[in-house]
């Protein structure tokens, strides 16, 4: 195959936009876009809250320092605060940009972009469309990408970087359509692979497939991740499927209510009551629960998320979709009776590390979105920050690596690694030695991770969560692909995807250790402060030798001196 | 003696007189009187409603106006007047303004729509108003030896939010007025498919293949005739049925009825009176 | 295929047979059907219950799954024969209605080519969304975008908002009646995206759109089954997108470049003269009098022998009272009139 200038991997709203900005950048690059889904699939459209910017379009006064302050306090002073500056400033532009090509956002009477307060912002700056945003952000840029002409490569599943000393030579692939291994030569490879909160199963909100595949590709081959450990647990996750109600459930005036009929928010931010920042309710739900004020039921602990006094009225023209979601997995109407809801694993801070151009470790590689970790999010993101996140960042990497592209020299993959990579999937279909069942497996580490590196941590039960891992990553050497055949092996891909959050769960729980204080979706029991003096530092998980070895980073300030973190 | 309006057909009026005529015949004996609508105009067959809303909601609002002036509900016997004059009245019941531009227009007349008066298909007065136990007994030649099977069309199921009589996904009016006649209905797929009428002059390719694969399906299926309630599906099936057939190359052919018929039949008129002879395929 | 499945009989669950339609090309000359019972509880959905399937008895089972909340349209599949997502299709539901006791019949999507099981290519979806430009070519030229934002009102928004609901899960393609007749045809789900494009004030290309819109497989080929709109996940009335193409396409293009437009405009005319339609001419005033003789004098003939054919148009009767009437309908014309003024304005 001809060599490419740029191969982009993800098809998710970052993957989108750097395929589109590489294009503008410089139109005679040869790009491509691989994706294990059909881009206008990924998990980009279940974003339903929104994205922020300081468009002060609701709120006049609102300005883009207020939105950088908001982020870097949200992140409990963890994020970088140029980056963080890159983040608020570009946000006006790009959301405008967003419109200028069709997004179709909600209106304000004034007929500008809707917006509507969500947690830990100041003002009302979150942009919407009514609660699908993420899937007609998603929709614009798929369509825009198709008018360009991207050449798009879906239904390939990564598998690796070949990789030349410091050097990446390109990407190799499964083509799931015809199980055949190829070669994607290219001077440059973007990972826009989304985040790795799916590592937690049945007590996460993520698609089937955010199983951080390009974080540990990137892993494998040496390079880099940081702030791994910072998972969020959002809120308000349907009982039963870990489904999100999104915030803006809240946002519109939704009540937290405790057996009790408390709102109890009321004891954990007083002012901001629902809408404080995420980590911050998802603790104060937890508490609740291990404190026994929960409602209890087979499915598990839960309190009540009530929207009933909104009126049917509101519910249906804001909220169709959560009132929908509500019925069709959890059988309750929202306008009628409150939903069930506990914090679900939603969103993981942590990623690739990278700089503020999406540059990672290694020359030519580079990352963006949930996949990488500039940082903007710090410890805890912010609603609405995300969708933010994958537009800016995808943009620029896909500008840098357009830009960096033809500095390279071509690699070309050599034969023998593809039948190295083939001979690796072919292993686990034989069947002497190999019978653990991959479902098994992949439940035993959501649930060790839930348990042990969950919303609290505790020093023995990360410990215990370690061990656990490495023994789950033990059985995994004898787990089966009962498919044999080659044309769309989904048994072999859900396993190639177990290896990827196998891999990456051992660095969550390794930074979740090391970090002994509390910071935001961080929180230790036997370390409930935070600790500015040890701990005011990003983690970096690099795989040497075949080992998790933790390094460090210094956090980047300038704007905001450190502060505590009250809402 | 039942008495309803009855909204005349523009396709029962010249190519299907058939279904009129055989409903005159055994109005009475089931008990309902059918009050023609001579005023009433063409429904605009499911085109109209784009190419002018407005004169779409004039004309229909219009036809129901004439049934409501009587006080009584408005029965239709093509699937396509059901639908469109239906959706005609959700239109106007939805939208105020409309109903007051109609209705200033309707004046000059001395029409008002009013909404009391509700449209129905002659199918569902049959099974709803006269009722299966009736019609099971009023039967003098039982059809017990005939393997029937039912064809809907589209347009008395769908859109459901317009239609809401049966369940679009499993019909079973047809099929119980079958069974009441004394007939057997047989398990048939495309009982509430397309019969392609709607683009035979515009992509006759494709309504062939929509017709021949419903034919064929019945053939298959070893019944003896099709029955269907919509004079339209009936010129697809059986007007355009040697030309689909052929170009599926299939050799056979199938008898399709009208309800109308059917009901004449079990009621001991011949086919004669009934207009069966009219058919393309005897 | 059973799993023991006594340990697991509690109360509240009931014993389901999934009917799975197999398919590998790499071994199978055909299709065929597996049947796995498995016993499932209330509140689980057919997508679960293929998931536990595939993790506990048969793990060669393929289907596509991805968000599992109904939003990202990869699971589409024939569930008991209507075509839907099994991710947000309740099993306890769907055996209400099962023909079968006990039985849930899946099966692939139709009009799209088969991969695997319950996979089918989307690729053609996809070819035919670039064919129409379903995408919005902004009026703004790239370099001045980010910089301000078109206004858009409320009537304005609503124009397309239901239609972005669409996920494209296919659903709409595999019932579509003309697409089962003719793979060639245009698709619901890209007429409902054509629509949504054309009625967008940021768009630029509206009439290069239309134009590709009203020609063969285009938007006159749909033949207004519903099928489509009744399928639909996000109950999207597909329908009115569809007419609403046919509308803009006889009022900015007229009825000259199709035989649709011609046969739909038809209508109008005779019901302002007769308040009847006039059938016998309908043929020939939608595709001439060449195509009309060519393909329909052998019926023609027949139908002449069995007195079918509709009366010539001086034969039909028009509808009693039809003077008042076309009255009626002249002043609705100024209105309409009225109506497009003011629109322009």
């Amino acid at each position: 195959m001809k060599p490419f200038d740029v191969v982009i991997v993800g098809g998710g709203g970052a993957g989108l936009y750097a395929a589109m900005e590489a294009m503008k950048t410089n139109p005679s690059l040869n790009i491509a876009v691989l994706s294990k889904v059909y881009p206008n699939r990924s998990h980009t459209s279940a974003a339903q809250g929104g994205a922020n910017a300081a468009l002060a379009n609701k709120a006049k006064d609102d300005t883009v320092e207020m939105h950088i302050f908001d982020t870097i306090k949200g992140g409990d002073y963890l994020a970088d605060q140029d980056a963080v500056h890159v983040l608020c400033s570009e946000a006006p532009k790009i959301i405008r940009e967003l419109e200028n090509m069709g997004t179709p956002w909600s209106r304000m009477p004034d007929n500008t972009i809707a917006q509507r307060p969500f947690g830990g912002a100041t003002l009302p700056r979150c942009c919407y469309c009514s609660d699908k945003t993420g899937h007609t952000i998603l929709q614009t840029l798929y369509e825009q990408c198709l008018k360009k002409g991207v050449i798009f490569f879906n239904e390939y599943f990564a598998l690796n970087l070949s990789v030349n000393g410091s050097r990446s030579r390109g990407l190799i692939a499964m083509n799931m359509k015809s199980g055949k291994v190829e070669a994607f030569p290219a001077r440059t490879v973007i990972f826009a692979t989304g985040g790795y909160a799916k590592m937690y199963w049945n007590r996460s909100s993520n698609a089937a497939g955010n199983t951080g595949d390009g974080q540990a590709i990137a892993f494998r081959s040496g390079i880099p991740l940081k702030d791994m450990e910072f998972v969020q647990f959002h809120p308000t996750g349907l009982r039963k499927s870990g489904l999100l109600i999104t915030e803006g459930a809240r946002g519109e005036g939704g009540y937290l209510v405790n057996k009790d009929g408390e709102r109890f928010m009321a004891r954990y931010a007083k002012e901001k009551m629902e809408l404080g920042p995420r980590d911050l309710v998802s603790r104060s739900i937890e508490t609740e629960i291990l404190e026994g004020r929960g409602f209890d039921s087979p499915a598990g602990t839960y309190i009540h998320l009530d929207l009933t006094h909104l009126g049917a009225d509101l519910i249906k023209s804001r909220l169709p979709q959560i009132r929908e979601m509500s019925m069709q997995f959890e059988g309750v109407d929202p306008i009628e009776e409150p939903i069930p809801i506990r914090p679900t694993a939603h969103y993981s801070m942590g990623g690739i590390d990278t700089d503020n151009f999406g540059r990672t470790a290694m020359e030519g590689v580079y990352a963006a979105g949930e996949c990488g970790c500039v940082s903007v999010h710090g410890a805890n993101r912010l609603g609405g920050n995300s969708l933010l996140d994958i537009l800016v960042f995808g943009r620029i990497a896909g500008h840098t690596a357009a830009e960096e592209a033809r500095k390279f020299e071509p690699g070309s993959i050599p034969e023998v690694e593809l039948k190295e990579q083939l001979d690796a999937l072919r292993g686990g279909m034989h069947s002497s030695g190999n019978y653990e069942r991959y479902g098994a497996l992949r439940e035993d580490l959501g649930k060790t991770l839930a348990r042990n590196v969950g919303i609290y941590r505790e020093s023995s039960l990360l410990k215990k969560g370690i061990e656990e891992i490495s023994e789950l990553k033990e059985r995994f050497k004898k787990v089966r692909v009962f498919d044999t055949s080659d044309v769309f092996n989904t048994n072999l891909m859900q396993v190639l995807e177990l290896k990827n959050m196998l891999d990456l769960a051992e660095t969550v729980a390794a930074g979740a250790y090391a970090r002994e204080e509390s910071r935001g979706s961080h929180t230790r029991v036997d370390f409930p402060v935070r600790d500015d003096a040890n701990w005011h530092k990003h983690t970096l998980a690099t795989l040497i030798n075949g080992k998790v070895v933790l390094g460090e980073k210094p956090v980047t300030m300038g704007r905001y001196e450190l502060q505590e973190r009250t809402y | 003696m039942k008495r309803y309006a009855y909204y005349l057909s523009c396709i029962n009026e010249s190519m299907t007189k058939e279904v009129d005529r055989s409903i005159d015949l055994w109005q009475k004996d089931l008990g309902i009187e059918l009050v023609k609508l001579h005023e009433g105009t063409c429904c605009g067959g499911s085109n109209l409603d784009y190419v002018s809303p407005k004169h779409f909601a004039l004309v229909n609002g219009r036809n129901i106006a004439l049934a409501e002036k009587l006080g009584l509900d408005l029965i239709v016997s093509c699937n396509t007047c059901l639908m469109t004059i239906r959706s005609a009245k959700k239109k106007l019941d939805e939208t105020p303004a409309l109903k007051k531009e109609v209705n200033e227009i309707l004046k000059k007349e001395g029409l008002e729509y009013r909404g009391t008066s509700e449209v129905r298909h002659l199918l569902w007065v049959l099974v709803d108003d006269v009722g299966l136990d009736t019609i099971r007994q009023k039967v003098k030649v039982p059809l017990k030896n005939y393997r029937i099977a039912p064809f809907y069309g589209c347009h008395i199921l769908r859109p459901s939010t317009v239609l809401g009589h049966d369940n679009p996904l499993d019909p079973t009016s047809l099929d119980q007025l079958i069974e009441a006649l004394g007939g057997q209905t047989i398990p048939y797929k495309h009982k509430n498919r397309c019969c392609g009428f709607h683009t035979l002059l515009v992509a006759e390719q494709e309504s062939l293949n929509v017709a021949a694969e419903a034919l064929q399906e019945a053939i298959q299926a070893k019944a003896d005739f099709i029955v269907t309630p919509c004079p339209l599906c009936h010129t697809s099936l059986d007007g355009y049925q040697a030309k689909a057939l052929k170009h599926a190359g299939v050799e056979t052919s199938i008898p399709v009825f009208h309800i109308s018929e059917m009901i004449g039949l079990a009621l001991g008129y011949s086919p004669k009176q009934l207009g069966i002879k009219r058919h393309i395929v005897s | 295929m059973t799993v023991p499945i006594d340990q697991h009989l509690e109360e509240g669950k009931k014993d389901v047979t999934f009917r799975v339609f197999r398919f590998n090309p790499q071994v199978d000359s055909k299709s065929y059907f597996d049947d796995y019972t498995i016993p499932v509880e209330r509140g689980i959905t057919v997508l679960r219950s293929l998931n536990y399937i595939k993790e506990h008895i048969d793990a060669s089972v393929s289907f596509r799954a991805f968000c599992q909340a109904g939003i990202c349209g990869s699971c589409g599949m024939r569930i008991n024969g209507l075509s839907k997502l099994a991710c947000t299709t309740q099993v306890w539901d769907v055996l209400a209605k099962s023909r079968e006791q006990g039985i849930i019949k899946v099966e692939p999507l139709r009009n799209l080519p088969l991969v695997k099981d319950l996979i089918v290519d989307m690729d053609p979806l996809v070819d035919k969304m670039k064919h129409y430009s379903n995408w919005i070519d902004s009026t703004m030229s790239e370099a001045s975008m980010g910089k301000k934002e078109f206004l858009i009102s409320e009537e304005e928004f609503l124009r397309y908002d239901k239609a972005t609901d669409c996920i494209l899960c296919a659903s709409c393609v595999s019932e579509c009646s003309i697409l089962r007749a003719n793979k060639e045809y245009v698709s619901p789900a890209v007429l409902l995206k054509s629509y949504r494009m054309n009625v967008d004030i940021r768009d630029a290309i509206h009439d290069q759109r239309l134009a590709e819109l009203v020609k063969d497989h285009g938007v006159w080929d749909c033949t207004h089954c519903y099928r489509c709109q009744e399928s639909c996940v996000k109950s999207i009335p597909i329908m009115d997108a569809i007419h609403g193409i046919r509308e803009d396409a006889i009022e900015s293009r007229g009825v000259k470049d199709t035989s649709g437009a011609k046969h739909a405009e038809a209508f109008m005319s005779d019901i302002e003269k007769k308040g009847k339609l006039v059938e016998a001419t309908l043929p020939i005033r939608t595709n001439g009098v060449v195509w009309t003789l060519q393909n329909l004098l052998p019926m023609a003939v027949k139908m002449i022998m069995k007195r079918r054919t509709p009366p010539p148009p001086p034969l039909v009767k028009s509808a009693k009272g039809i003077k008042i009437f076309r009255e009626m309908f002249r002043e609705m014309t100024e209105h309409v009139k009225q109506d497009h003024k003011s629109h322009k304005k």
